[in-house]
């Protein structure tokens, strides 16, 4: 078991089963209002969540009980990909976020156009035309035949009287 | 109306030139999907939801049990060419399937695996067409306590056929139930974990959670382990010869058998059957020492129970709401965005809709037969695109999906996290099932929990007083116990026989 990364998980759980633990109870200053038990119906909205956060919570000290007391039989620096490999996911996170942000004030076109680029390159790939021609069919393409064949609602963005007289 | 009556107007309705269409993209779409390695058949159908929006409810349906299936069959191919399995129930089909590639055969191996999946399929659907109604009827009888039951039943399986630790198993299943609190309580309409925020007050989407942990969790893995390379096989030949005919048949019925009833069982995920099946092969052969060195039944038996399963696991969904596995959650939902509420009052309420979607399984399993045999090597030839192009292509797939549901950027904020929640967990060895199907099934085990509750003014004895409630409660406890002492050390068990 990779015991210090179990541990780190155990306690993360724990920490957000007792969260929500308190949250229900009203003891988040974001949820300041206590959900109830009980009402004149019968079982409140806090019913649900308050048993289910209890289980959550005492699995998590559990899991945690568990992990610390399980035998170490592999090393926890596996778990932890080599430097090429985290620098790829990294990138791919990196740039994830970076289309999510920049999809509103851009539109769907030319987030997707630049999110292709440089994931390709971030990936490995180098040829220049290779990473153009995909880059189009997956922004452009993409967005002809979802937004205008499929009707589905996209960000069409600022810059649509620029390129529509392109055939973008 | 007759059963084979209402059957005849399904095939009328799925021959339609349009919904045949559908019907082939959808497997031609799923193909691809089980074809390119880090895209799973949960992600796959996920991404592909908003093709469908703009289609009727059942053109829309047909095409999304469609990819389902096609991502079932396509998913064989990954596992014998490059010994990666496309999704999680061709994992058995690698050991015996990719030592027939490596012999040269692996041509025969994808053409038995078709061929198996087509009667696995075929079989399946007819018993799915056998057991609907009377089980639809069944079901209208059962009230709250009943309905909480039976799911308690489907998470019990999920959780305790997980993985290796049953306390992370039920640990992710509460992580999945309280993800579906977030929002407004649908009973009371008050907001519960909000927190303030005006987003989270429709709750957390399914679609984009599942984007997450099984899309972009799956390529983050991916990107850590770029693709091993494809063995080149030879497919001028994919018919068994008459001895391996005559081993496979056996293999292909049994198959047929365990998938089939164990798809009718909520929870039990489609690795299950596979590996039954598997088990059984190497038991009932004449040369169990053949298995893993490219024994052709080890490919036929379990290709076939993973179709099989596949149809067969539609009979909870359709008959009584319950999704038995992740995908199938997905699928779960894609109906409801459709407008379309799988359970009881469906065969009742829409039996126009929901004879053509099973006639449409028929007609899928031969188009997939078809696109299968003769094209399988135009299939392989996908593998030969480089994982780079794979991967961006899906992360946009992903982002499109998960934005287009509600046009919010949120919903790309909630996929990005799941994906690396999804990343991690999957490091850490935490079985992401439970946590979905806790999601889906949340909202309903609640309300089914509280509407029970009121009903008894507050008394849990309601359900010990219900005799199939009760049933279900001690079949939910056995199942937890008895995951409990598989995965207990072995000298706890050795101390409890004792």
């Amino acid at each position: 078991m990779k015991l210090g990364w179990g541990i780190a998980t155990s306690c993360l759980l724990a920490l957000f089963g007792m969260a929500l633990w308190l949250a229900v109870w009203g003891s988040l200053p974001l949820n300041s209002r206590p959900l109830p038990m009980r009402d004149a119906l019968g079982p409140g909205p806090g019913f649900f969540p308050i048993w289910l956060s209890t289980i959550g919570l005492s699995l998590g000290v559990l899991l945690l009980i568990q992990t610390v007391r399980e035998p170490a039989d592999r090393d926890a620096a596996s778990l932890i990909p080599e430097r090429a490999a985290c620098m790829r996911i990294i990138s791919i996170l990196v740039l994830l976020a970076g289309a999510a942000l920049a999809l509103d004030p851009l539109g769907f076109r030319i987030a997707a156009f630049v999110f292709s680029v440089l994931a390709l390159l971030a990936l490995g790939i180098r040829s220049p035309l290779a990473i153009l021609a995909f880059a189009l069919a997956a922004s452009v393409g993409i967005f002809h035949v979802f937004y205008h064949w499929l009707k589905v609602p996209l960000q069409i963005g600022p810059f649509d009287h620029l390129l529509k007289p392109l055939g973008l | 109306m007759d059963t084979l009556q209402l059957l005849l107007n399904g095939f009328a309705a799925a021959l339609s030139p349009v919904n045949l269409t559908f019907a082939l993209i959808g497997c031609i779409l799923g193909t691809l999907i089980g074809v390119l390695p880090g895209v799973g058949p949960a992600a796959g159908t996920a991404i592909l939801i908003p093709i469908t929006y703009k289609l009727d409810a059942t053109g829309g349906i047909i095409m999304l049990c469609a990819i389902y299936y096609g991502a079932m069959y396509g998913g064989t191919i990954t596992s014998v060419l490059l010994n990666v399995p496309g999704e999680a129930a061709s994992v058995v089909t690698c050991i015996d399937g990719y030592a027939m590639a490596k012999r040269g055969r692996g041509g025969t191996a994808l053409g038995i695996a078709a061929i198996g999946s087509f009667i696995g399929g075929t079989i399946a659907t007819i018993a799915l067409v056998v057991v609907a109604t009377p089980l639809s009827t069944l079901a209208l009888k059962f009230g709250p306590p009943e309905f909480f039951g039976l799911m308690l039943v489907g998470l019990c399986l999920v959780t305790g056929l997980a993985g290796r630790s049953l306390v992370a198993g039920i640990l992710m299943t509460v992580v999945g139930l309280l993800l579906a609190m977030i929002g407004i309580d649908p009973v009371r309409g008050a907001p519960r974990y909000t927190f303030g925020v005006p987003d989270l007050y429709d709750g957390i989407g399914f679609i984009p959670v599942v984007m997450g942990l099984f899309g972009v969790g799956e390529i983050l893995a991916t990107a850590e382990h770029p693709i091993r390379d494809v063995v080149k096989t030879n497919f001028s030949r994919l018919l068994p010869n008459r001895e391996e005919w005559r081993r496979s048949f056996g293999a292909i019925m049994r198959g047929t058998g365990i998938g089939f009833f164990l798809g009718l069982i909520p929870g039990v995920g489609a690795i299950i059957p596979t590996f039954i099946s598997y088990i059984v092969e190497k038991r009932v052969s004449k040369h169990p020492e053949e298995f893993g060195q490219g024994a052709i039944e080890g490919v036929a038996g379990p290709e076939t129970a993973n179709n099989a399963y596949a149809n067969a696991s539609m009979v909870p969904l359709l008959t009584l709401g319950i999704p038995s596995s992740p995908t199938i959650a997905v699928l779960m939902g894609a109906f409801i965005i459709n407008g379309v509420t799988p359970g009881p009052f469906l065969f009742a309420e829409k039996p126009d809709l929901v004879w053509a979607v099973i006639a449409s399984f028929f007609v899928g399993n031969v188009l997939l037969l078809i696109l299968n045999l003769p094209l399988v090597g135009l299939w392989a030839k996908i593998l030969d695109v480089p994982y780079q192009y794979v991967c961006v292509g899906t992360l946009l797939f992903c982002m499109l999906g998960a934005y287009s549901i509600n046009q919010s950027v949120f919903d790309i904020w909630v996929m990005i996290g799941f994906g690396l929640i999804g990343y991690l967990l999957r490091k850490l060895d935490f079985p992401l099932a439970p946590a979905v199907l806790g999601m889906i099934l949340g909202p309903q085990l609640e309300k089914s929990l509280r509407t029970s509750l009121e009903m008894s003014a507050g008394d849990f004895s309601i359900f010990l007083t219900r005799p199939i409630t009760l049933a279900l409660l001690i079949i939910s406890m056995a199942i937890i116990i008895m995951s409990a002492l598989q995965m207990a050390p072995k000298e706890i068990r050795e101390g409890s026989a004792d």
